[in-house]
This record gives structure tokens, sequence and C-alpha cells, in this order.
């Protein structure tokens, strides 16, 4: 496949342990359009939250450094997959870009790099698929079209607020997610709790209030019918996966449903290997329902039964 | 014509130990000025060439507000410098048994919790003496990657320069130091022949041929010794 | 433009190196012929120097020959004064004591507890910070017979020929015997060796080998082996205390070894340590600045361990004998003495005169290579002289990467690069000048290959001890050897410390000893002198008078 663009790529800290998938399925399902995915050369965690107490510069120093480091490979595009380093990055490039004091104070603190001119576009994966990419061509490229199954879109809380960095101009009823869904043949299942916050970094303090959000957001999806969840952000695929076992000590009635990631679900749309997808690694097993909807690999691999 | 050393007049600086004012010869390494003045060292002094970080110094020069960090005997004295010196860093050392460890992604933040506080400011790496990427390697170790911080921080002489700078106090030398170690037992390919070897060595099979070597005479030995045929480079 | 450290006459000669360079990469010159050897060394090395040795007038090794320097800190009094020390408070009552925190300490320690000594009946004592010892700055790497090609019998030959035929067999068959087990051990402690993607460790040959043995960690080998020992000792709790250098050995009523007095350097107490089995593991003597060579040692090696051993009967052996490594740092001024790694000559720099031109085979055994230098410089005058009157020749250092490869140098000798870099020389662009420096001790506190002295309770390991290397210690066989007898010496303890009981302690060895002094009319300064004396001269007719040590 001719690669015809290049961007660069910031991985961010969870593509690299738990979200393994995240990264190789976002890679491989973007060469599919021609676009190589290039991660940067040198880079730090971006902080994880954008610092609130904007005082106190030392918070936006990661995030602005990995803008330098963008800079640095030659790159004026740089594009992430999960939407907490969106947000962080997004927003701390916003504060460099409107606050000129503040950027002079960034820059002279890192007087061992080169300075940062403020002009370094960051984007969500989501937002290249829409913008860039165009969603005719990916209901072109599907092979394997995921038919019947029902979808439920979860935007999670850091990809549309605040408002000036949403990806969606209407951050209560984004549309990203539905038009991917449909296009990749499957059916979405919208539901008002798709932008809901899943809880975020709370869940290594309390998990009590995630698995109160979780029965929330997976009890009001699977009232609709969903039976499997398409999520845009590693922290939420954490949360709504692996705390729906206390979730369930709260609301013993809560049905299991599989959470996964847009690109997951793209990559096997577009016919890769599903042994190759990572759904191994989720706690609420995704094959169990693919398979009952006869989803699991390509027209090719889907093992045809003979009549003797 | 060359000066003889008797000829060239030693260039003198003055530096600042403990609030006094003292000449120096400017070819003297920090150690060795603080000799000059008198003092017998007992602590802030190890290897004298740079290998084991005993000497961490920090100084400003005089005029200038930044605060740098050398190792006492391979710096140089500069005129205007303020010197101070911290023998010993207070370090955050877990203690952990390598046998017990597993070389997964969580290991280095379940000893040292700490490295998630990294705000990239890059302090470290501006304090290291050994010109190594100190901020990478923390970063490396925060996202799971042992192979990467155990590289990136080999030279590391534990000298606590960068502990003692950290705004996130992060003791990154003990970090390191748990990389590499997992590193070399768990990541690194394990060389097979040497366990074959010590196999063989505990099974006697070279003590014949060691025992009539003990027993040859000087002569004999000699012999073999300069007929021996030296493999190639 | 940075300024040229090298000032013109210097530079000039570099120019000569450059020129010679092409036509050098192919050429080799020969090995010295036994004949050769014998002749080079009588006459031009340091050890071979009539006057500047004397032989002990008294003690267990009465007519030992040795340095002047040795005979100076080991023909005296001691520092402390017996009667002023109340031996009935004991301060620490352990099952081993370790004097000194280097290689073969730390290893001593774990494996004593590997035996079974519960970690908080050790106690490691050393003068510095644990881990600050020769071991850590060792660069070149550690030998093991482990390649197909290669076995145990034949390390054994390198290091017995290398030794001059004067080692000790039954101390050399374990220390080739044991290498691959060490080696093994530091793979699995975590050491990050240099290997191949195969994981087969990378080997080089050292100075006299016959077979690539030498495996290293870049040029940071003795470092990585020290760092990562002292985790290991912190990680079992085993007590340390620093800044506590051991004075003199305690006996007991029966004669035999029975703990150590330290001194607290902060304090100036004297601290009692009762110990069922005492280890020696104190290092080398580098900083008796023999013959007035600078030295590649660390602060602390001043010769402790033998000093104390001998005033309690321990005997040394084949002291005439150091070890002068040939490649010193001779510039810049500041690094004068510093070792510059055999591993540099391993990967094809050639040794060369002011002129340019080879002169000798650049990895004969040490002694011999020394001396080839020597003879160069003192003999034939075709030495290169600093402005500070210090001889030297080049080092060419260039020549690496032109037979391997850009980027070699700044691969394998990261460390290097960075300590000359500091003075503003690059030795990857220009040759870098060496002479002769002051490197190991030979000799040594006599052991068999258990690591015990002849004195009960009483173990040494290490480069304290004399014996395994013979007259010559090849390359490689150090880090090897505090491994080795380390262990040794760790196991041997654990093992017969549970048996020993201790009688009242005693110092009279040590009064006995002085005695000997008076009556030979020694008028040396006291000893251990624990740290050498670097202050101007102008300092030292001024001191205030202090008496609490003797």
């Amino acid at each position: 496949m001719y690669l015809t663009e290049k961007i660069a790529y910031y991985p961010g800290c969870t593509a690299k342990s738990y979200a393994k998938y995240m990264d190789s399925t976002s890679r491989d399902v973007m060469k599919e359009f021609g676009i190589d995915l290039v991660e940067l050369t040198r880079w730090t965690c971006c902080g994880t939250f954008y610092g609130l107490a904007d005082d106190n510069l030392y918070s936006q120093l990661a995030p602005i450094r990995n803008m330098i480091r963008t800079r640095e490979d030659g790159f004026t595009d740089l594009v992430t997959t999960c939407s907490m380093c969106y947000n962080t990055l997004k927003r701390a490039n916003l504060l460099f870009k409107t606050d000129e004091e503040k950027a002079e104070r960034l820059n002279a603190f890192m007087y061992e790099e080169k300075n940062y001119e403020e002009d370094v576009n960051v984007w969500h994966l989501l937002e290249i698929i829409r913008d860039k990419v165009d969603i005719e061509k990916i209901t072109r490229k599907v092979v394997n079209p995921l038919k019947g199954l029902k979808v439920a879109p979860y935007y999670g809380c850091t990809l549309v607020r605040p408002e000036e960095i949403s990806i969606d101009s209407n951050p209560e009823k984004p549309t990203i997610l539905t038009d991917l869904i449909f296009a990749l043949g499957a059916e979405p299942v919208e539901d008002p709790y798709m932008t809901e916050c899943c809880g975020s970094y709370l869940t290594v303090k309390d998990k009590h209030l995630v698995a109160d959000r979780t029965n929330k957001i997976i009890g009001s999806m699977t009232r609709r019918g969903a039976e499997i969840i398409m999520v845009s952000c590693p922290l939420c695929q954490f949360n709504l996966d692996r705390r729906q076992k206390q979730a369930r000590e709260l609301n013993p009635s809560l049905p299991e449903i599989p959470v996964v990631y847009f690109t997951q679900l793209m990559a096997l749309a577009l016919g890769m290997d599903y042994d190759k997808l990572g759904f191994k690694e989720h706690h609420v097993d995704p094959t169990i329902v693919l398979k009952k909807r006869k989803l699991l690999g390509t027209p090719e691999k889907v093992p045809i039964k003979v009549k003797k | 014509m060359t000066k003889t050393s008797a000829e060239i007049k030693q260039e003198m600086v003055k530096i600042y130990v403990a609030n006094t004012e003292y000449e120096v010869p400017s070819n003297l390494t920090i150690m060795k000025a603080l000799e000059f003045l008198g003092w017998r060292l007992e602590r802030g002094v190890g290897c004298r060439g740079g290998f084991c970080g005993a000497c961490s110094t920090i100084y400003r020069l005089k005029g200038d507000h930044k605060l740098y960090t050398a190792l006492a005997c391979a710096a140089q004295v500069e005129d205007g410098m303020v010197i101070a010196q911290i023998p010993i860093n207070p370090a955050n050392k877990k203690l952990y048994n390598i046998d017990s460890l597993k070389a997964v992604p969580n290991t280095m933040l379940e000893f040292y919790p700490e490295i998630a506080r990294c705000i990239s400011c890059n302090t470290c790496t501006k304090a290291c003496p050994m010109d190594i990427e100190v901020m990478d390697y923390v970063q490396a170790a925060l996202r799971g990657d042992i192979a990467q911080a155990a590289h990136i921080s080999f030279d590391c002489i534990m000298c606590g320069l960068c502990a003692t700078r950290c705004p996130a106090e992060i003791t990154q030398f003990n970090v390191g130091i748990l990389a590499r170690r997992l590193y070399g037992r768990y990541i690194a390919p394990k060389y097979k022949q040497l366990s074959k070897r010590v196999d063989e060595v505990e099974k006697g099979k070279y003590d014949a041929e060691i025992s009539e070597m003990m027993k040859a005479d000087q002569k004999a030995i000699a012999k073999l010794y300069n007929s021996r045929v030296r493999e190639k480079d | 433009m940075v300024k040229d450290p090298y000032p013109d006459y210097m530079r000039e000669s570099i120019n000569k190196v450059e020129k010679t360079r092409e036509k050098r990469v192919k050429e080799t010159l020969d090995q010295c012929s036994p004949d050769d050897i014998t002749d080079v060394l009588n006459k031009f090395h340091p050890d071979f120097i009539k006057e500047q040795k004397t032989n002990l007038r008294f003690g267990v090794s009465k007519g030992e020959v040795v340095p002047l320097e040795v005979a100076k800190i080991i023909e005296t009094r001691s520092i402390l004064d017996p009667k002023k020390v109340d031996l009935n408070k004991i301060d620490f009552d352990v099952d081993i004591l370790i004097i000194g925190g280097g290689g073969s300490g730390a290893n001593a320690a774990l494996w004593a507890m590997k035996n079974g000594i519960k970690p908080e009946n050790i106690l490691i004592a050393t003068k510095l910070r644990m881990g600050d010892s020769n071991t850590t700055m060792a660069q070149g790497g550690i030998q093991a017979a482990v390649r197909e090609v290669d076995n145990p019998a034949m390390h054994y030959l390198d290091a017995f020929g290398g030794g001059h035929y004067e080692n000790e067999p039954p101390l050399v068959r374990r220390l080739v015997k044991d290498a691959p087990f060490m080696l093994k051990w530091y793979e699995e402690l975590g050491m990050m060796f240099d290997k191949l993607d195969s994981g087969e460790m990378e080997a080089i040959h050292g100075g006299g080998t016959s077979r690539k043995r030498m495996h290293f960690a870049k040029d940071f080998s003795g470092a990585e082996i020290m760092k990562t020992l002292r985790d290991e000792v912190f990680n079992n709790k085993i007590p340390i205390v620093e800044f506590s250098p051991a004075v003199e050995l305690l006996k007991d009523d029966k004669g035999q070894v029975a703990g150590a007095v330290l001194l607290n350097l902060d304090s100036k107490e004297y601290i009692i340590v009762r110990a069922k089995a005492t280890i020696i593991t104190t290092g080398g003597f580098g900083r008796l600045h023999i013959q007035g060579f600078p030295t590649t040692n660390h602060y602390g090696a001043t010769f402790d361990g033998c000093v104390m051993g001998y005033r309690a009967g321990a005997p040394l052996k084949l002291m005439k004998s150091v070890q002068y490594h040939p490649t010193g740092a001779a510039f810049p001024e500041q690094i004068v003495g510093l070792l510059v790694t055999e591993k540099v000559r391993g990967k094809g720099a050639q040794v060369l005169n002011k002129n340019g031109e080879q002169f000798c085979f650049p990895l004969e055994t040490r002694d011999v290579e020394a001396s080839l230098l020597i003879r160069e410089c003192l003999g034939k005058g075709n030495g290169v002289v600093t402005p500070s009157g210090q001889p030297g020749l080049w080092l060419d250092s260039p020549l690496i990467d032109l037979i391997h490869g850009e980027g070699t140098v700044e691969k394998n000798f990261a460390a290097m690069v960075r300590q000359f870099g500091r003075f503003g020389v690059d030795m990857i662009k220009d040759p870098i000048l060496i002479y002769p420096t002051l490197h190991y001790q030979n000799g040594g506190l006599t052991i068999d290959e258990n690591a015990q002295t002849p004195i009960k309770n009483l173990y040494a390991a290490g480069e304290v001890c004399g014996g395994t290397h013979g007259s010559n210690r090849l390359m490689g066989n150090s880090l090897l050897e505090i491994s080795v007898f380390g262990r040794a010496a760790g196991i041997s303890a654990a093992k017969n410390a549970p048996k020993v009981i201790l009688g009242k302690l005693t110092l009279e060895h040590v009064t006995n000893y002085n005695t000997l002094c008076n009556e030979h009319k020694v008028k040396n300064p006291p000893s251990p002198i624990i740290f050498p004396d670097y202050t101007s001269d102008k300092h030292k007719g001024r001191l205030l008078p202090t008496d609490f040590l003797t």
C-alpha cells in the first residue's frame, strides 16, 4: 500500500502498556488509507490531565515539550488516539497560543530546547478519519461489514469538553462515532449517557464512584439494546471494562457487555485477522458477541459449512 | 620557543568556599583546589576519576543566578565559583528480591510510584554530570519500557545530583538500577553456552588437564606456555 | 572555535601520527621473544631498580623484598595506642566482620549469607562509602573461559605463564574453575554485559591471553559489577558502617583473630567489633605512589589490610612485584594517572612514539608492555614531554574507528571519551598521551584456595592477597579474583564461624609489634595511614597538634 501521507503520532503511556492494541490497530488501520502514523522519536508523558491551575506552569511543560519534539521531527500536525492525551495536549497548546506571557516563560524555562513557535496542530484520530480520510472511503474499504451488530458509541468527556477543543461543534450530541458505526455496516445505538464522564482517573482512588458511573452508563446502553460499546479513550475502556464487576455488585442485574476501541472494530471490518486485534486482553470477552453475529474473520476466513 | 613549566606563570582564579574568598591555581580540579587550601578530604572523595559519584558538587558563578552541578574530581575551577558539596544523597531505595520480580510494565511503578509525579521539567537531565538523558529514562520507566530505561541509564554513576534537584522528589538513580537489573535478568537473551560450560566444569571435565599442569615442572610448563597459539582478533 | 588543548609542539607530533596512520592500519609488529622479555624487564621495569627496594627487617615475613614506600608504612608503630583502648565494651558482636566494601567484600557478605549466616550477624566496615573501591573503576572486563574454542585449562596456562610461573597453582586452579560460575551468577543478578542478539556475551583479548575471554559492559565493567553487588547488599539489609576504617585487628588470648578496632571518622571514637571470622578485603596500595608514579587507584587504596594483617602475624608474599598499567593518562594534567583501559589496545589502537611510529606489539603482558614504553621514553628519548614534565607516548585511538567503523570509540569507550572531553581533548579525533601508571598490587597476604590465611579466623580476598597472579596479573583476572575469592572467603567464613569460641580480647600483638619497632629504632610515621595526604607542603608544618590517635 503506497503511503501518501505521514503524520506525527503521539502514542501516550497506556499505548505502550495496557492499551497496546489501541496502538497497533490504529496504525494498521490508518495504513489502509495511506496514512503513516510516525511515532515521535522522543516523547514524554503528557501529564494525563490538563493542569487547571494555570499559574503553575510546571504542568504545561510536558505537553509543550511534546510540541517541540513534533517540530524536531519536522512535522506540524500531531495525532493521538487517547482522549486524555488529546485533551491535555490541545488545551496546553491553546494556552500557549493565546497567552503570550506564559508562552515566553515556558520557552525561557526550557532553555535547553529550541523555542516553540505555536505552530503545531493537535488532532484526535477521529478527527483525521472524519476530515482527512472521509467516512465514504471507509465504507468502500469494508470487506467484513459488521451486519446486525448493535454498537453503542461512547465519547466520554475529554473528547468534547471544554467547548474550545471539542472534536464536534455540538459537544452534547457529537456524530463522528455514529457515522463511523454506519460506515462499518453496524447499527449505532445512541444514548444520553454517551458523553457522560466514566469517572476517569478517580478509578485509582474511588473505585466505588467509577462503579456507579459504569452502572449508569452500561445500564442505559444495554436497556436500549446495545451489545457492544465502542470507545475512543483507553481510560474509558479500562473503567467500563474492568469495573463492570464492581458495578454488578451495585446492580446484580447489570448485563455483561464488551467494550472495544473504535480502531479495533475498524480493523475487524477492514478484514484484519481478529486474533491480532487483542480481544483476548479484554476483561469482558468481545469474541462471544462477535461470534454470535458471525463476524470473526473476513468472508474468506469464515469457515463455510460444506454440505456433504 | 616553548616555555618550560617553570617559566609559565601559573594563572590564579578566585573561588568561594563557605563564604570565604580564596585564590587557587586555575588548572586545578575543584577537588585538588580544596586540597590546595589544606583540606584533607574524608567525604566527597572516592575514585577521583569520575566513576563513583562520591564528589557531587553544586556551584554558582558570582553574578549568575543559575545553579550548576559537577563532579569535583572532573571539573576545573572557574573564576568566581561559589562551591558547596553534597557527599551523600538521602535516597529512597526500595528493597526487592530480583529472583521474584517480573519484568512487566507495572513493576517500576510498583516500587517507585513517585515516578508518576514526573512533570517532564528536564531538571534532572540538566543536573547530570554524565550527559545522560535522565528525564527520558524516567519517562521510559513510567510507561513500562524497561529496556529503554536500562539502556539510557547505563552510564549512571549514582551521584544523586538528579535526585537532589528533582521537584517531584524522585530518586532517579534508584529507578535506573532497578530497570537495568530487570533488563539484565529477564529481558536480555541468556548466554546458553555459559550454562553449558558451568555444567562441564562442575562435572570435572577439565580437572585432569589442570592437574597435569599443576604438577609439571617450570621447564615443562614454560614450554607449553611459549608454544601457545594466540587466537586472531 | 575551541581552543586546542595541546601546545604547539605536541600538536606537531600529533600531525606526524596522522601522517603514518594509513600505512599503520595493516602493520603489526612481532611479539617479544622470551629473551627480549627478560632483557627489557630487567633494564626498564620499575620493579627491577634495586635502590627502590628493601628487605623487611622484622615480622613474620622478615626478609621479604618490598618497595621502599611499603617498608615505610609496615615497619612502624600503630596509630592505635593499645593502652588507651578499653576492650571490655564491645560495640558490635557478629559472626563475620568484613573489612572493605568493594567487590570482594560485597561478594564475601552475600555468599556468607547464602551459606547460612543471617544478614544481621554480618558487618561490613568501610573507610568511605559502600562500593568505593578499585572495583568501581575497573574498565576492561572479567575473564572467564566460556567459549567452545576456550577452556579453563587454557585460562590456567595464560595466567600462570603471564605471572612468570610464580603463581600459587591451587589459587590459579580455583580462579579459572570458578570463573564461569561467577559470570553466570552475575548474569542472573541482572548485570548488563555486552551481548550479541543471540545472547552470547562479547569477548575480546587482553594482554597475554591466548583466547578471547574478556567479558565487559562497555567500559564500565567494574562499575556495573560493583553497582549491582552493592544493590544486592542493600536489598538483603546486610549491616554496613561507612566512614569507619579498621585500624587494627583484634586477637584473643588463644592467638586467633577475633575482630577489629574501627575508627569513626566523624566522632573520632574507636569502635570495638568482636567477630568469629574476619575477612580482609581492603584492596590495593596505589595511593602510596610507589616510585612517585601517579595511580589509577581510588582514594582509599593505602595498604591498610596488609599492615593490619602483618601486625597480627599474617605473612606476605610477592611484594617485590608491582603492576604498572602501561596506559595511564599523561595529559591533560588534571587526569594524569587515570586508567586508559587495555581494551583500547584490544580494539586496535597502537602505541606510538613522538614520530608517529610503532615500536612494539601493543598487547604484551602488562609488565612487559610498561617496560617497553618506559624504554622508548627514558631509554631512547622518543617520548613526548608535557608542559608539566610528564613523559608520554601516543595511543592512536582514532585508528579504532578507521578499523571498526565510525562510532566504535564513542560506543565502546563512552566513559573515557567523556573523561577526556571534560578537559577539551577529543580522543575520537586526536590520539591521547599515555604513560605507565601505578595500578595493581600483585603481592599481598597469603591465602589458600579457600581464602584462608595461616592465622585462625582470618580470611582475605581480592587485591589485598598475593599469589593468585604470580608476579604479573593479566587484565580481567582481577575482577575475576574479587568474584571467586570473595565468594570463597564468604563460604569458608560461614562454614567455620559457627564453630568458633572466642576468648578474652587483646591487642597484645600490636603492643609486641610496637616493641619490635622500638627495638629497630624505626622512625617512620605511624600506620595504617587510611588516606593519602595531598595537601600542599605549606600546610603541613602548621597543623594543630591533636593526640586522639597516638
